[in-house]
């Protein structure tokens, strides 16, 4: 792959540089901070709005770590992702369409390192932004709780970073077979919802990466959770997706 | 609204509470306004990532923090080129480096070891692996820098190259002149390696493009007719990873780039290549083409959209190029043709409908010399000059006035004048119309689409 190492030098510079800087790793620092601060607020909030509204308060048991945990990770599945599918809609699109692929790729870079390069320099910002998070995330948590299950909650991290790996290379693949950044974006979602209607179902959450966010919600929660399926398929379709966008993107004219 | 207001009034609710929910109510219904109109009301090419539409959806869907996030990151920031300059700065940026700075710049660049330029060793000043140098099949050195074989190229129902044949001699700068969707930027985007032929062979230095991939791009430098740069990019970045793309670091890439820089006019440019001006994008085009000292450079139009001064910049910059490397420039602009180039093929569509040097494209072209002369009585000379061995044809021009057109000129000009002394004419008017390259572009044109 050559001219790979200053391709992705540039990418991870241009993260820092632009609005990609801002996007998903502010969903995510949004999700961490939110979760704990909310979970704990809200038997409060709902006391306070019950009393005032029905003329009764109701009563819910003390908030504990686990449920901010629990709280975290669903907001990684729900909201970081969906941003993510949405943001990388153009992920190689755009620069197709805005002529500076043009001008990297007359130069001695090969079509392979171009898509390597977008994958993994916003796969750093997955991972970094998850680890950073997470690490906010158990603080705060720390701070406004006693003890919980944080481990395990950085194992679960660890499958939603997998997850978000995996929809990422989706993301660079549909950017090339669809050329609009926003018939990306859309394909995306359609990718993403399929995948939630996939998890509904035993069979198809045990075999396939649909089942990996549900295993990390049981990881946390203590209960058995079947993973090494759903992650063998995860990084499976990941190393296809890849694999075909760089086929693709070697016939592509630019 | 009134109902909902008075039923909070009338509710139990902590007045903390309540103002903490109006407070995010307000909050939320302003980012989401204020990010709406500002989605509507800016072009999509201001938007990060170049479409509207997931910013809507985000905005949309998730609250609060999707407008945030669209006000934070989703709006390109552009500043004027002149108010991003060095602090304390008014001036507009320098004009590229000119006449004997710009030679000193491209002969460092272009430096020769002494057995010659096509030795195998590398041919850069400071020796980096690859750059100029014949690389492993140095037998390709003595064929021509671009060889193409009955290329052709159709996109859907449009034919775009009709069976074109061309052949670029070494260190030449070539003319590729045709009118607007004659082929020329197809051509030059599959020598570049962007797009691929559909039959036909293409050879650059000897490599076959389709098959060569990077190695064959390793050779060459090439300019796009509006080329885009990373608009957070400054020049000295941007220059360093091209650089760093074809193989150059530590202080030879230093080196390069500061050199690029002067040889740009770029050199204390400290603003961000989103808000260069047209011209200065274009002498950092040739610039980041050159920074490795290619083998072959690939111009598309570079001054079909600057003004004068950016112009002229653009040409000295590949005027001083002349003998170091091959140019292959294409454009639609005859005097930067005749201003530049060695040699020139005329291309309509689809296939050369001419190949030669420009004063041989000019004479051969029907020995194209035109004479006129004006007498007193012209109907007389016309009977005179009817049979003389140099005439190819006469035309009536303006009152009194013969255009003569000869198939060799000097015989005419020596016969003429005495001839009409000798039928006792007066004399008014004798002068030599040498067709220019636009006449006999336009004709070369026509006949190619007829």
């Amino acid at each position: 792959m050559k001219g790979f190492a200053p391709f992705l030098r540039k990418e991870l510079s241009e993260t820092v540089h632009t609005w990609r800087l801002w996007v998903l790793p502010g969903f995510l620092l949004f999700a961490a901070i939110s979760s704990p601060i909310v979970t704990y607020l809200m038997p409060t909030l709902l006391d306070s709005l019950g009393t005032a509204q029905q003329g009764f308060s109701i009563t819910l048991a003390d908030p504990t770590a686990l449920q901010a945990y629990l709280e975290y990770l669903g907001n990684l599945g729900e909201l970081t992702l969906f941003a993510l599918v949405i943001a990388y809609g153009g992920i190689v699109s755009g620069e197709v369409r805005g002529g500076t692929a043009a001008l990297t790729l007359a130069k001695p870079l090969s079509r392979a390192a171009f898509v390597i390069g977008k994958w993994l320099s916003q796969g750093a910002v997955v991972i970094v932004a998850a680890a950073l998070g997470t690490v906010i995330c158990i603080g705060l948590t720390q701070l406004l709780f006693d003890g919980g299950p944080s481990g395990r909650t950085v194992l679960a991290v660890a499958l939603w970073v997998a997850y978000a790996l995996m929809l990422l290379a989706v993301m660079v693949l549909l950017s090339i077979e669809l050329r609009a950044p926003a018939a990306a974006s859309g394909a995306g979602v359609g990718v993403y919802a399929a995948l939630i209607v996939l998890a509904q179902f035993e069979v198809t959450s045990k075999v396939s990466p649909a089942g990996l966010p549900a295993a990390g919600l049981a990881i946390v929660s203590g209960e058995p959770a079947r993973w090494a399926g759903p992650l063998a398929a995860t990084v499976v379709v990941t190393v296809a997706c890849l694999v075909g966008a760089v086929l693709r993107f070697e016939r592509r004219e630019i | 609204m009134t109902q909902a207001v008075q039923h909070i009034a009338a509710s139990e609710m902590s007045p903390a509470v309540v103002a903490l929910l109006a407070v995010l109510a307000v909050a939320e219904l302003g980012l989401l306004a204020w990010a709406l109109v500002d989605l509507y009301r800016r072009p999509a090419e201001q938007v990060n990532g170049g479409s509207k539409i997931p910013w809507l959806i985000l905005c949309l869907l998730l609250q609060i923090i999707g407008p945030v996030v669209y006000l934070v990151a989703g709006r390109e920031r552009r500043r004027p080129a002149a108010e991003a300059l060095s602090p304390g700065a008014v001036a507009p940026p320098p004009p590229a480096v000119q006449g004997a700075d710009a030679a000193a710049v491209v002969d460092a660049l272009f430096a020769r070891p002494a057995a010659g330029r096509r030795s195998a060793a590398p041919s850069g000043p400071d020796g980096a692996a690859g750059v100029g140098s014949d690389g492993p099949d140095g037998a390709a050195a003595s064929g021509p820098a671009v060889d193409l074989r009955d290329v052709r190229k159709t996109f859907k129902d449009a034919v775009a190259l009709d069976g074109l044949t061309l052949t670029v001699p070494p260190d030449s700068i070539y003319g590729f002149l045709g009118p607007n969707g004659a082929g020329k930027t197809t051509t030059l985007r599959i020598l570049a390696g962007l797009a691929l032929a559909d039959a036909g062979g293409v050879r650059i230095l000897g490599r076959d493009v389709a098959g060569g991939g990077a190695d064959a791009r390793s050779l060459i430098g090439f300019l796009p007719d509006v080329p885009a740069f990373y608009k957070w990019m400054t020049a000295p970045e941007y220059l360093r990873f091209a650089g760093s793309l074809f193989g150059l670091s530590g202080k030879t890439l230093d080196d390069r780039v500061a050199a690029m820089l002067e040889l740009a006019g770029l050199t204390g440019v400290r603003t961000r290549v989103g808000g260069f001006s047209r011209g200065m994008k274009q002498r950092l085009g040739v610039a980041q083409a050159v920074i490795h000292g290619p083998r072959l450079l690939l111009l598309d139009e570079p001054t079909s959209a600057l003004d004068p001064i950016g112009r002229r910049d653009v040409l000295d910059m590949v005027a001083s190029l002349r003998g170091r490397t091959t140019v292959f420039f294409s454009t639609h602009i005859l005097a930067d043709v005749e201003r530049v180039c060695d040699t020139v093929a005329v291309i309509a569509r689809g296939k050369v409908v001419a190949q030669s040097g420009i004063d041989e494209l000019r004479s051969r072209r029907g020995g194209l010399n035109r004479l006129s002369i004006e007498v007193d009585d012209p109907q007389r000379l016309w009977a005179a000059i009817a049979d003389a061995s140099w005439l190819r044809t006469v035309e009536a021009g303006e009152p009194g006035e013969l255009l003569v057109t000869c198939d060799d000129v000097e015989a005419a000009q020596r016969e003429l004048p005495a001839l009409v002394g000798g039928l006792g004419l007066a004399l008014r008017r004798f002068g030599v119309d040498e067709l220019d390259l636009e006449d006999v572009f336009v004709d070369l044109v026509g006949e190619g689409r007829r």
